[in-house]
């Protein structure tokens, strides 16, 4: 029988998580029915959303020296120590937050990462983690059970890895895969776009396939730690690869339709905005573009509440509210309300556009990154075509 | 596409998950391409899972905090699904 494992109250009735990790949006009859009571988020004012997962940074130490390393992880970068990391997943499940996905730098360095996702679970959150490999071994991997999935990164296959990240881990991405899979661990691919690795999709994901991993999660390169350069602007995907990319992934998404979940990110859906036919239904379906403020957080390894993981340009700066709760943060950081209020008031073309509460107005570390604000986002076709309106004589 | 009967409920959006990764909550590309086939397939799922759940969900997370739940409406995200 399928069990209810969470459950919170919303202000349109509640979220409820069942056993295999899926998130189902009901409403108010049915969260009855299900024996939930929202009250006060059924009764009072609608209060802020909280999100449904964080990010948690838990190092900053990484050997791999990856050129676009978006944490600007270092060989001799520091761990979070695990009593801030409990506190942390206290507050979390405290706020009802459903899943926590631990990054890096490099978890796998961590002894301790065993003992986080055991944290993690007595406090009904849903652990995930992503991994290089670097220091995992067949032992490590008999104990990340208790992670709901574990995902790789793997940036392709003949030499597309190297290309993207300066390091040729091809090799222990596929030994990683294959050590997770033959200890019983659900195992994922983290897959990041460059115009250098995307004549090797289709190859690359059969090569998951064959793996033994479960999904693959496409990532667009953002301009965040070392991949804020110049160098970004030749990485990104070009816009002819943008504007074909609809269909190469409309290929992949049948070719391996019911055996390899193929997933994009948030940043991803923008890029796709030619492609899109019925915004309300994928909405329905979990398609969103940036959450950054509303269902997503994330925690820097300093405590301070991020939007998105890929938000660290204040990593250096003191902010006001470091030391405050992971609860107040969420409430009254400038900084998650400036992801708030770019959804809220867009410029055009977002203004208009069909896809807007769908799409939600781009990456905006893309946007900040190359026009220096949270303004729609510069790669989306839709917004290259409405430019070009404008400059047009 | 909901489950619309009024006296029994709704589900009102579905996320497939966890998807483990660096960035974001990933968003299924099979729902962007196929989802005619995808999309029924995963709210009839979820529903067959609601409808067989315990009437007592087990382990309910525990209700948001105080100093959330005073906050005042937020115009855009505060909205009732169709995107919760």
């Amino acid at each position: 029988m399928t069990r209810i494992t969470a459950a919170r109250p919303e202000h349109f009735g509640a979220w409820v998580r069942i056993d295999d990790g899926t998130l189902v949006a009901v409403d108010r009859a049915l969260a009855t029915r299900l024996s939930l009571d929202g009250g006060p988020w059924w009764t009072d004012a609608p209060p802020r959303p909280l999100p449904l997962e964080v990010h948690v940074a838990v190092t900053s130490r990484c050997p791999a020296d990856c050129a676009g390393c978006y944490q600007s992880a270092t060989r001799d970068g520091e761990h979070v120590s695990l009593d801030a990391l409990t506190s942390t997943l206290d507050a979390l499940s405290a706020m009802g937050v459903f899943t926590v996905a631990f990054g890096g730098g490099e978890p796998m360095l961590r002894d301790d990462l065993p003992a986080l996702a055991a944290t993690a679970r007595a406090r009904n959150l849903v652990p995930v983690v992503t991994t290089s490999g670097l220091g995992l071994t067949r032992e490590k991997a008999l104990s990340l059970r208790d992670f709901a999935q574990v995902n790789v990164s793997h940036d392709g296959v003949a030499g597309g890895y190297e290309a993207v990240r300066g390091f040729d881990g091809e090799a222990l991405a596929d030994r990683t895969v294959r050590t997770l899979v033959e200890a019983g661990v659900p195992v994922g691919i983290n897959h990041v776009l460059t115009r250098q690795n995307l004549a090797h999709l289709a190859a690359m994901l059969d090569h998951a396939r064959a793996l033994g991993a479960v999904e693959v999660q496409l990532l667009r390169y953002k301009p965040a730690g070392r991949a804020a350069s110049l160098d970004y602007l030749a990485r990104r995907l070009t816009e002819a690869q943008v504007d074909g990319l609809g269909d190469t992934l409309r290929a992949l998404a049948q070719r391996h339709e019911g055996a390899l979940s193929i997933r994009v990110d948030c940043a991803m859906v923008p890029l796709l905005s030619n492609t899109i036919t019925d915004p309300a239904a994928l909405a329905r379906f979990g398609v969103f573009g940036c959450e950054a403020g509303r269902n997503l957080g994330a925690v820097r390894r300093d405590g301070t509440l991020a939007g998105c993981s890929f938000d660290v340009r204040h990593d250096a700066v003191e902010s006001p509210l470091r030391g405050a709760s992971i609860a107040a943060q969420w409430e009254a950081s400038p900084e998650l309300q400036r992801f708030r209020d770019a959804v809220a008031a867009p410029s055009e073309p977002c203004a208009q556009c069909s896809l807007r509460s769908m799409c939600r107005g781009g990456c905006r570390i893309v946007s900040a990154h190359l026009a220096g604000d949270f303004g729609p986002d510069p790669e989306c076709p839709r917004v290259r075509a409405f430019r070009a309106t404008k400059t047009d004589p | 596409m909901t489950d619309a009967t009024p006296e029994h409920g709704s589900i009102l959006a579905v996320r497939r998950g966890p998807g483990a990764n660096c960035s974001s909550i990933g968003s299924a590309v099979e729902m962007l391409f196929l989802s005619a086939t995808a999309g029924v397939a995963l709210l009839a799922a979820a529903n067959a899972a609601l409808r067989t759940a315990p009437d007592e969900p087990a382990a309910p997370s525990e209700t948001p905090s105080d100093s959330a739940s005073a906050h005042p409406s937020e115009s855009s995200d505060a909205s009732p699904p169709p995107s919760p």
